[in-house]
């Protein structure tokens, strides 16, 4: 149950948020939580370690099952609670196949969005060049405009259609990354739709990171 | 059924190869398949960016259905033909067993991703980075990073008996990682200073779906050493 899983995260994270959103789906509130921050790097520490030896963020625990990938964890709970809450994995093979093709199009959705906001943290300063700088700029834009597509031809509101499932769940999160960090909503009008629809969901607010709402974003993607 | 499956694929690629496992392992065989040359830029031809506009492969599609994703392949077919073949994902529903293995599998599965994107940022080095933008320092990184990657799951293959990723049984965790334990043997992993990724990739390597599937090309040529000092 819920009292017996445990979850560390950090404020804004997507692969944190994922796991939380999921988690409220599925009517599991009451779990234990911790909220870590990274800036002062307690995602090593040893707390975290000991359930996570990759010293990232998220780290959970259901009972003495451990699992440290956000994905891992929805499918689990998805899994284990399937005849509660919402139902996240579509009965129909067309949506369900969509929702798989778009979770896990997450992967390079959050690399290229990271080769952006965190060049400078992932790249020593010898090593940077505005060559890739520029590379990596034109790479996300061509990704989100991916995405921007995605919501136009699929009808219904949703990533795969017209319910609500574990490509929200995951892929959401990364999506309102980009918004914190400055997107253009007039750019991309569906994900801005998008954006706007799921932020009053349920789950969504309960989960909404603490940190976004103490401080403004910035602007790094905004001629993305 | 199979035959309304259709794979485009290149040798050698773990995330081509996944899938085609993981078809035989649901016994699915039949399907039609197109084998493409990275070489030659075939995955970026029309007939491919027809079905996955990124031009990557896999492609795959089935009837109507396109999933590029192999893992997505992989998770759609377990979840379509769960009760054919091999079950690659228990049902968690009413024993605490099950789950217990779930949990395994899905954080051996979704660590498969680090642990290609690891690999590939050093076998890929050269031609992801353009030339004035590559560094001994850059390289070297890559290089220790994967090499603290593949202690990782020399470390989980200690911690568990039983001969496989998840324990005594095959799963959706071998499908997706195998692949990739594969490809680092083929580039020049060193076999002494990994006994138990070398065990693991011996004994996956006489399994029938593994064996239907392997890499064509790697049979005709040798493999390369690039990995031999990691």
């Amino acid at each position: 149950m819920a009292k017996d899983m445990t979850l560390l995260w950090g404020s804004g994270s997507p692969p944190c948020w994922r796991i939380m959103i999921a988690l409220e789906e599925k009517n599991l509130q009451g779990y234990n939580q911790k909220q870590l921050y990274f800036e002062k790097g307690e995602h090593k520490s040893k707390e975290v370690m000991e359930i996570n030896p990759r010293g990232q963020l998220p780290a959970f625990k259901c009972g003495d099952k451990i699992i440290n990938e956000s994905c891992g964890v929805c499918f689990f709970l998805e899994s284990k609670y399937k005849s509660q809450g919402t139902k996240l994995i579509p009965d129909c093979d067309a949506e369900q196949a969509l929702m798989f093709q778009r979770v896990f199009e997450v992967n390079t959705f959050g690399d290229k969005m990271g080769n952006v906001i965190y060049y400078n943290w992932k790249v020593p300063e010898g090593e940077r060049h505005d060559s890739a700088i520029k590379r990596n700029k034109e790479a996300l834009t061509a990704e989100v405009k991916l995405w921007e597509g995605y919501l136009q031809k699929t009808s219904g509101g949703f990533l795969a259609g017209k319910n609500f499932s574990l490509a929200d769940v995951i892929v959401f999160p990364a999506i309102a990354y980009l918004y914190r960090f400055g997107l253009s909503e007039e750019r991309y009008p569906k994900l801005t739709e998008y954006y706007k629809n799921l932020m009053n969901r349920p789950s969504i607010k309960a989960t909404w990171p603490p940190t976004w709402k103490e401080t403004p974003g910035q602007d790094i993607l905004k001629d993305i | 059924m199979a035959k309304d499956m259709t794979l485009w694929w290149g040798s050698g690629s773990p995330p081509c190869w996944r899938v085609l496992i993981a078809l035989e392992e649901k016994n699915l065989q039949g399907y039609n398949q197109k084998l493409l040359s990275f070489e030659k830029g075939e995955h970026k031809s029309k007939e491919v960016m027809d079905v996955n506009p990124r031009g990557q492969l896999p492609a795959f599609k089935f009837g109507d259905i396109v999933i590029n994703e192999s893992y997505g392949a992989c998770f759609f077919l377990e979840s379509k033909f769960k009760s054919q073949g091999t079950k690659l994902i228990p049902d968690c529903a009413g024993s605490d067993n099950n789950c217990a293995l779930i949990a395994l599998i899905m954080q051996r599965v979704f660590e498969g991703n680090t642990l290609h994107q690891k690999m590939a940022d050093v076998f890929m080095y050269n031609r992801r980075v353009p030339e004035n933008e590559r560094h001994e320092s850059a390289f070297k990184r890559l290089k220790e990073t994967l090499t603290t990657e593949l202690q990782m799951w020399e470390g989980h293959l200690k911690k568990t008996p039983g001969g496989f990723l998840a324990g005594e049984n095959f799963s959706m965790a071998d499908v997706i990682v195998f692949p990739s334990v594969a490809l680092l043997l083929r580039m020049g992993l060193s076999e002494d200073k990994y006994p138990k990724l070398a065990e693991y990739y011996k004994k996956l390597q006489g399994r029938p779906s593994v064996k239907a599937t392997w890499p064509p090309t790697w049979k005709e040529t040798p493999g390369q050493e690039l990995l031999k000092d990691i």
